[in-house]
């Protein structure tokens, strides 16, 4: 019965939304959009306060059992308390119900996301640059012929897409443009097909509880 | 007056308006047509004007020259009988008012009739392969190395008496790559809980953590081994990108999991999580269907399911005839689309032969 | 150690430490490094180039902060070229927090104009020359909305100004009076705009996007849906270049002063793997 309820649920699911596409009447696209939007936009507002729940959960539980690294948990706390704080008094810009501008400084979520958020962001995608050079030193290996060719290409890509590849050929960068152009798409596309089909196999299997790994497995 | 006006300044008006429900909508809609003005290359562009009675007209848009089809927003059960005119300056000329018209809302979208062709061949076939399937009929599927790899990554981490780390991702749950993500992780829990190893989940969205949890918590029941299921295994970490990844580094530069797995949608956080995964030493496994990320994870991961492999794991761990049978009906799909490309191209081809233009 | 297994196994640290030294040494002191511009950004260039007098471009601003070295110098390059040749430019972003990047972009390249800009005629007016029409959500609204009308769907401009009051708005009402749009953006956006505004309305779309995500345009710009595409810096670098190379622009070319940074990263990165190479090889050998 546990796992009966969910697959009938998913089933009517999974036809009402494929039904929605075949059907423009407003009669009945007033009841889709009512289960896209206001549905899942109230099962999403459950979902978060769980989700904060295990977290604060989590870190309180490392706290008090003085786990490894615990002193960490105390700065997820009280940043998530200061936010918070921040983000219900202070208001989004400066709009909230506490007067927290200091002459043109103003403790806001505005504030927060431009001084903390961001530079924290782009520290974190800029490590990419890194990143990158380790893995591609440690991972291209001739091992083999396939191997061989895709360090070829990817030297000649490199290079060519430098400032320095039109000084070694001038052709050089039109043949780049050319790997780039045809083979790339050409594997792009296939790969891109594959994925479009298994998106409808696999709705498919869900819809028709073929698939229930997702339900924690078992037959 | 307008008239001679219109015709001293040599401004001709739109002909033959046309205005007809639009199909295949939820009604509220009328398609006004005209033919454009002799003038349109010198005309601003085309005023529409709108009547209930027939006598009084009311603006109710305009759009540019050399256009000749704009759409009304409209109340469904009203007759309406619409005038455009060429706008130039302050000129304007008007055509004749079209036919009386009534927007009204479609049953079936019609237009979109190839697309439930398409759906019910390949719907057809896959479930024909399932029923195939269900019969008894032993299918055949290649070796997916990456997930002929969890047996192995799963013994490592025991061995070792390391954790497994499971990373789902930034997708949302109706993305079909973190519903696939989530089938796998159904079966690499069971591993761990026959096991016994430590199984770490950090989530990235709410309504993944939910259900991420009970996946867990059922496969650990499944096995016999609810005991050994851990609640805090599984754990919401931070919907923001890079804080989700700064994260899973934490984990993974202070815990050292024997085996990380990366399946699911990923963005620019890709390398950012495989590379400090393979600094710590870690066996990674890594699937997804985002193609810009594949580089990184083939370059920075040992094994890597590309695209739909990914989709096609929870069929190949559990071996379960239906779903496999599901799978053959995809690659008939396949073979099906190849073949169209394939003789359409040939087509595209032939057609804009040289040698055949000489026939024209 | 036998020498193939240090040649295999270099510590990530020092890859790291070399990669940061050649990295900020030429952005510590820049110089620009000339580069030849390919076809996607020319084609990009041209079609900007082309826009007659009386229509005008749209620049869409909608990068995130995290891509900003990216993504920004192409902002700056196209609106020196649409300020330069007079053309009428349009810009917007299509999220609220990437307002704040397109204003700068266009305060820094309005100021250079105007401050050796010397009568009335030669300076950059705001509501004559350019217009910044600010964020409307969702994404959708705008992007199908500007085919019927882009005062319609702007009522008044970032400033407040009522759009259909300002000079340049008279002849410009919606796509038809656009030449081009050029979408800035490291997400999916410019698909959007292929997917709403081009196949409803035929406006034609040229891209900026990351070096990441430049893989994934190829497609769309191989197709002919994008009709020129900038990638990376190296791709901005490109169009700093053209637009000095055929207008005589001078100003700061961020990117083309990072050219020099990214040949030696580049250049780094190869070496080490040939490195990695020849230790798997000698190693090879050996056995």
């Amino acid at each position: 019965m546990k796992k009966r309820i969910p697959l009938i649920l998913i089933f009517v699911a999974g036809l009402l939304g494929v039904i929605s596409f075949v059907i423009p009447h407003p009669s009945y696209q007033v009841y889709d959009e009512w289960m896209r939007n206001d549905l899942l936009r109230v099962l999403s507002a459950f979902a978060v306060v769980l989700a904060l729940g295990s977290l604060l959960r989590v870190h309180f539980d490392k706290i008090r059992r003085k786990r490894r690294n615990w002193q960490y948990s105390w700065l997820l706390l009280v940043a998530f308390g200061g936010s918070a704080i921040i983000g219900l008094f202070g208001g989004v810009a400066a709009d909230g119900i506490l007067p927290t501008t200091v002459r043109s400084f103003s403790f806001d979520i505005q504030t927060l996301y431009e001084n903390i958020v961001i530079p924290l962001a782009s520290s974190m995608f800029a490590l990419l640059a890194f990143f990158m050079a380790s893995a591609a030193y440690r991972a291209f290996r001739v091992r083999s012929t396939e191997a061989t060719l895709l360090l070829t290409a990817a030297f000649i890509v490199m290079i060519g897409v430098l400032p320095l590849g039109y000084s070694i050929s001038k052709h050089l960068p039109a043949f780049v443009q050319w790997i780039l152009n045809v083979p790339n798409v050409a594997a792009q596309r296939g790969i891109v097909l594959g994925i479009a089909l298994g998106v409808v196999a696999t709705s498919l299997k869900i819809i028709l509880g073929i698939e229930r790994a997702w339900l924690g497995g078992g037959e | 007056m307008i008239f001679i006006l219109c015709a001293l300044m040599g401004l001709a008006p739109p002909t033959n308006v046309r205005a007809y429900d639009t199909p295949d909508d939820g009604g509220g809609s009328i398609n006004i047509e005209w033919q454009l003005s002799p003038d349109d290359a010198q005309i601003d562009g085309y005023e529409i004007y709108r009547s209930e009675d027939g006598v009084n007209f009311t603006k109710v848009g305009f759009i540019g020259k050399s256009r000749s089809l704009n759409q009304d927003q409209t109340e469904d059960g009203i007759t309406y009988t619409y005038k455009v005119a060429a706008v130039s300056d302050t000129l304007r000329a008007f055509s004749q008012p079209s036919m009386e018209v009534i927007s009204s809302a479609s049953w079936i979208n019609v237009a979109k009739m190839n697309i439930y062709v398409a759906m019910i061949i390949f719907g057809g076939l896959i479930l024909y392969y399932i029923y195939h399937a269900r019969k008894g009929k032993k299918l055949f599927i290649r070796k997916i190395a990456g997930l002929q790899a969890i047996d192995d990554a799963v013994g490592r981490a025991t061995e070792m008496g390391k954790p497994i780390l499971y990373i789902l991702g930034l997708g949302y749950i109706e993305e079909i790559a973190t519903l696939a993500s989530l089938n796998i992780l159904g079966e690499v829990a069971k591993k761990t809980a026959q096991y016994d190893t430590k199984l770490i989940v950090p989530n990235a969205d709410p309504i993944v953590y939910t259900v991420a949890r009970e996946i867990v918590k059922e496969s650990y029941t499944n096995v016999g081994r609810p005991d050994a299921y851990d609640p805090d295994s599984v754990f919401f970490l931070a919907r923001e990108q890079m804080a989700y990844a700064a994260g899973i580094d934490g984990i993974m530069t202070r815990e050292k999991p024997a085996t990380n797995f990366l399946v699911g949608y990923f963005a620019a956080e890709s390398l950012v999580l495989a590379e400090t995964g393979a600094a710590t030493g870690a066996i990674q496994i890594a699937g997804t269907d985002a193609l810009a990320q594949l580089p990184f994870f083939v370059t920075a991961c040992d094994y890597t399911l590309i695209g739909e492999e990914l989709y096609a794991a929870s069929a190949y761990i559990s071996k379960r005839p239906l779903l496999l049978g599901a799978i053959k009906g995809e690659d008939w799909s396949k073979v099906i689309i190849a073949t169209v490309l394939i003789l359409a191209s040939i087509i595209g081809l032939v057609s804009r032969f040289p040698i055949l233009s000489l026939f024209q | 150690m036998k020498i193939y297994e240090r040649l295999m196994t270099i510590d990530r640290r020092i890859i790291y430490a070399i990669l940061l030294v050649v990295v900020t040494l030429p952005l510590v002191f820049p110089s620009v490094l000339k580069v030849t511009p390919m076809t996607p950004v020319e084609k990009l260039f041209t079609a900007v180039d082309n826009t007659p007098d009386d229509k005008a471009l749209i620049l869409d601003c909608s990068y995130a902060p995290q891509i900003k070295a990216e993504v920004e110098p192409m902002a700056i390059a196209v609106l020196r070229h649409a300020f330069k040749t007079r053309k009428k430019i349009l810009v917007l972003s299509l999220y609220v927090e990437m307002i704040g990047l397109a204003t700068r972009a266009i305060n820094q390249v309005v100021e250079e104009f105007n401050s050796v800009a010397e009568t009335y005629e030669d300076s950059l007016i705001y509501g004559r020359d350019y217009v910044f029409l600010g964020w409307q959500p969702p994404p959708i609204v705008p992007m199908l909305g500007m085919g019927e009308s882009i005062s319609n769907i702007y009522v008044v401009d970032y400033y407040g100004n009522q759009t259909d009051t300002l000079q340049i708005m008279q002849k410009v009402k919606n796509y038809n009076d656009i030449s081009i749009l050029v979408a800035l953006s490291g997400s999916t956006i410019p698909i959007s705009w292929v997917a709403y505004a081009q196949n409803r309305y035929g406006l034609r779309v040229g891209v900026g996007c990351t070096a990441v995500s430049g893989a994934d345009f190829y497609t769309y710009y191989q197709t002919g849906q994008f009709t020129g595409l900038m990638v990376g810096m190296k791709g901005a670098a490109e169009y700093e270049e053209l637009v000095e190379a055929n207008h005589g622009v001078k100003g700061r070319r961020v990117a083309s002063e990072a050219m020099l940074s990214l040949t030696y990263a580049h250049l780094i990165i190869m070496l080490f793997i040939v490195i990695g190479n020849i230790g798997f090889f000698l190693h090879r050998r050996r056995k």
